[in-house]
């Protein structure tokens, strides 16, 4: 398929596109997952295709294929979707090719020929690590690598080529004695640099100080929000009103407020597509528009919010290098980048006299993206007594709003995490809304 | 091939469709999107592992058996197990698949923009600023082979669309949606779809002046589509084999024992033309009904053809997204209808509250505690619905909800959707009547 690409560029303008952009990708992956403590299965997954846009007259037909056989049968559905569309005034035009920048760390030689009997190993330390904890069994997990390529050609010269890679490993943990408690964890890494040992450790660890959990009275409370929670609420109740789509379209807590001071001063948010070894870090974003690092919330204050090109167009403004997709079957559209929390870190939990500590939470997705409201169950919360963790918490609802939470830090730790491409430590926020 | 010796089992899965989506947004066509395509999934077993290829557009069967096959081979050398079995499973016939009166390939893409246009006109009700259509249709043909012989395969079509609306007031933002999926064009005209896009409105507009309530402990009626969610997230997951042998599910070692209300019975139906329906699943077993709960008693696991054998069971509940390696899922799982109506819970109930809808939830099969988001409430004072709630969730102890149930509907409704497990997403559908319960942990400001 990937030979065909150019061909296909050529075919869609001879069939009448006046611009055109031919997205291809692929992947393969290998994955070894366990159930309980064994091997379960070995899985390896090659899929590759490619997504057509065609534009005729200022209006966007899209269509896509994993078949060789029937490129040009999808691009001839591109142009004549194009064709039966209105004109869009907001189309400006695909982007166009400029200067690019480097970035490192993405790829990594060794990850692309890491062998199966190797992933093999890798589940088993994932194994090995809960074994150190007795008590405790590992439910399911495994470890995945991954090697993509990706090709983005446009009739405006664009011409980018990069070939990236990734592991992961995830494990999830359950007590065997007593009160059921669980735990997972689970890292992200464009090279081997994880230490899968740890991960299990952590994750069994973690589940069986969280059994034998007691109940607490609902009050308002300083929370301390582990990586894995505060990426969670940021990715599901705040980012999606950062998305220039959702302000022109009136789907965001965010219209009206450029400028405004959104969150305490010592907060700033990067977007940010460059990064050493970062999860989204790229030369360009998803249609060609070179990489960079925006400042969301610099000191407090909303700088500005996401575009592609087509949002930026309609707005006036330049693309932030933010077009995403998830797949070659989906046409591009605003996504985050890498996503950086910046406060300042200290040793969080010591500097809090009582409050509570949650590391995971379940139901963000739930969370209402325009309002910011939000309500979760939080698990393997702890609670916080003169400086250190105390007591597991059986079961907590927390309920909140993400724009008032941004207002309400008043501490993080050193424990940076990268939980895909928000990197963030804990975050600690005050008058946090809790039900036992 | 001297590995192939070694290969008991090996099974392939060709999908090959294509699907068409349209997006209106706010008036505006935002996109019209066509794909194409083709892929195999292929499983093999060696000892006590499995492996697994899938490739995408052209095929070659036989390099993918071998090439699943090495993977087992390797995995069972160096971490060598217990032998798997499966269950056995007779050729399933295909027949009474759901009828497509109009097939939406009729249909040209103007009359299909021409509905979604009125649909988002409908939504757009006073105070609406913001509105999104979207359509989805898409067809696909699954042929199935194993090397136990079975051999089968069937084409299947699906429509279906979803309308939100946004209103805003003082900087409060609240949304509806409705939508609705089935098979065939027709589903356009079978259900009202004006009407409901503009229910979608309305609920955005009353949503803005509704309250969030003072959470805590009190006794509650679940709506269909909540309780329906209830008893796919909450009973129908704890109750997947898969989860069981894990040793992450509450339902472990629980066949026989009452866990529920005697009220309860619920059941998992692929056979129903609802949209969790299939005639075989993807290790070619028959579809099936499944009562797992019945009179409060657990009576089943929903299986494949791995975890009936090691169980003992029927299989037939083994699923897949496209080329992904199946696993157990549920298909069209509701709680049957009792005798009750909701006039009657309201009554009982006096002062508790009234959940609708369901924004999604999670659950953690291990622990058995769940957490789900309602639409909207109402506060019941009296017997009597009065003040209209949002921001509302319903969250506890599956085991305690399922037997603090006092009374159950006689108006099973189901609601379409799609469910997520192990990265793959799936159609089902899920349902229930009105349930009322003495007891649960409702959550608000």
């Amino acid at each position: 398929m990937y030979e065909l690409a150019r061909k296909a560029l050529r075919l869609a303008e001879k069939a009448g596109a006046e611009e055109a952009e031919i997205y291809y990708a692929a992947n393969h992956s290998t994955s070894v997952n366990f159930r309980k403590d064994a091997l379960e299965n070995a899985k390896d997954r090659f899929s590759e295709g490619i997504g057509i846009r065609a534009i005729v007259n200022g209006a966007v037909g899209f269509a896509s294929t994993n078949s060789a056989a029937q490129i040009d049968d999808a691009v001839e559905v591109a142009v004549s979707e194009a064709r039966i569309r209105e004109s869009d005034p907001d189309w400006v035009g695909l982007p166009s090719n400029e200067k690019y920048p480097t970035v490192s760390g993405i790829f990594d030689k060794k990850v692309e020929t890491l062998e199966l009997e190797a992933c093999i190993e890798h589940a088993l330390t994932l194994i090995e690590g809960t074994k150190e904890v007795p008590g405790t069994l590992p439910t399911s997990g495994g470890f995945t690598r991954a090697k993509s390529k990706q090709l983005i050609l446009n009739t405006n010269g664009i011409e980018i080529e990069e070939e990236s890679t990734a592991v992961s490993g995830f494990v999830d943990v359950i007590t065997v004695n007593g009160q059921t408690s669980t735990a997972y964890d689970f890292g992200i890494s464009r090279s081997l640099d994880i230490d899968f040992f740890a991960l299990g450790k952590n994750a069994a660890d973690l589940a069986l100080k969280s059994s034998d959990g007691i109940k607490i009275e609902p009050q308002k409370t300083d929370v301390i929000f582990h990586p894995f929670a505060f990426s969670d609420i940021i990715e599901e109740a705040l980012a999606p009103s950062f998305d220039a789509d959702n302000v022109q379209k009136g789907r965001s807590g965010l219209i009206d407020k450029l400028g405004e001071e959104l969150a305490v001063p010592e907060l700033s948010i990067y977007d940010d597509g460059l990064i050493e070894a970062g999860i989204e870090t790229s030369t360009s974003d998803d249609e060609g528009v070179p990489s960079q690092r925006t400042t969301l919330i610099g000191k407090g204050v909303l700088e500005t919010y996401l575009y592609d090109s087509y949002t930026a167009g309609k707005s006036g403004v330049m693309s932030t290098g933010n077009s995403s997709r998830s797949s070659y079957t989906s046409p591009p559209a605003v996504g985050l980048r890498n996503v950086i929390v910046d406060y300042p870190q200290t040793d969080v939990i010591a500097d809090t006299q009582s409050g509570i500590f949650v590391n995971t939470i379940i139901g963000a997705h739930t969370a209402n993206s325009i309002s910011g409201d939000f309500s979760v169950e939080a698990r393997n919360a702890f609670t916080i007594k003169d400086g250190a963790l105390d007591k597991p918490i059986k079961s907590l609802m927390i309920s909140g709003n993400a724009f008032e939470i941004l207002k309400q830090i008043t501490g993080a730790g050193f424990d940076v995490r990268k939980v895909g491409g928000i990197i963030t430590p804990s975050i600690r926020v005050s008058d946090m809304s809790v039900i036992g | 091939m001297t590995i192939m010796q070694d290969i008991k089992f090996y099974d392939c899965r060709v999908i090959e469709g294509s699907s068409t989506s349209i997006i209106l947004d706010n008036g505006k066509i935002e996109e019209i999107s066509r794909n194409f395509t083709r892929g195999a999934g292929v499983r093999a077993l060696c000892g006590g592992s499995w492996g697994y290829t899938s490739v995408e557009g052209e095929i070659d069967l036989k390099q993918g058996v071998e090439a699943a096959s090495k993977l087992a081979f390797s995995m069972n050398a160096s971490t060598p197990k217990e032998d798997v079995e499966l269950a056995a499973v007779n050729p399933p016939e295909v027949k009474n698949l759901p009828e497509v009166r109009i097939d939406p390939r009729d249909i040209s893409i103007e009359e299909k923009v021409d509905l979604l246009k009125n649909i988002e006109t409908n939504a757009k009700v006073k105070g609406i600023n913001s509105t999104k259509v979207m359509y989805l249709e898409s067809e696909f043909k699954v042929e199935y082979r194993s090397s136990d012989g079975i051999e089968c395969a069937y084409e299947l079509m699906n429509v279906g669309f979803a309308v939100s609306a946004v209103a805003s007031e003082n900087g409060v933002y609240q949304a509806g949606r409705e939508s609705r999926f089935g098979y065939g064009y027709e589903l356009f005209k079978k259900e009202n779809v004006l009407e409901l896009a503009g229910k979608a409105g309305n609920t955005a507009i009353e949503l803005l002046k509704a309250k969030t309530p003072k959470g805590g402990e009190m006794p509650v009626i679940l709506d269909q589509e909540l309780a329906g969610v209830f008893a796919h997230e909450a009973v129908g997951h704890a109750s997947e084999a898969d989860l069981v042998l894990e040793g992450d599910s509450i339902l472990e070692n629980r066949i026989g024992e009452q866990i529920a209300s005697p009220l309860i019975t619920i059941i998992d139906d692929p056979t129903l033309h609802e949209f969790g329906y299939y005639p075989f699943d993807a290790e070619g077993a028959k579809s099936k009904r499944t009562e797992i709960i019945k009179n409060g008693v657990f009576n089943s696991y929903l299986h494949s053809r791995e975890t009936a054998a090691k169980l003992g069971g029927t299989p037939g509940n083994c699923r897949a997204q496209g080329y992904s390696m199946p696993v157990v899922r549920m298909s069209n799982t509701f709680i049957d209808n009792g005798d009750a109506r909701l006039e009657e819970m309201l009554e009982e109930i006096k002062d508790g509250m009234y959940l609708i809808g369901s924004r999604g939830g999670q659950v953690n099969t291990g622990e058995g505690i769940f957490q789900f988001n309602a639409e909207k409430g109402y506060l019941i004072k009296n017997g009597e619905l009065t003040e209209l709630v949002r921001d509302v969730s319903l969250s506890g102890k599956t085991l305690e909800i399922l037997n603090h149930v006092v009374l159950v509907g006689n108006d099973l409704k189901m609601t379409a959707g799609r469910c997520g497990k192990a990265g793959q997403l799936v159609p089902v559908s899920d349902g229930s009547p009105h349930l009322s319960i003495s007891k649960a942990l409702v959550g608000g400001a």
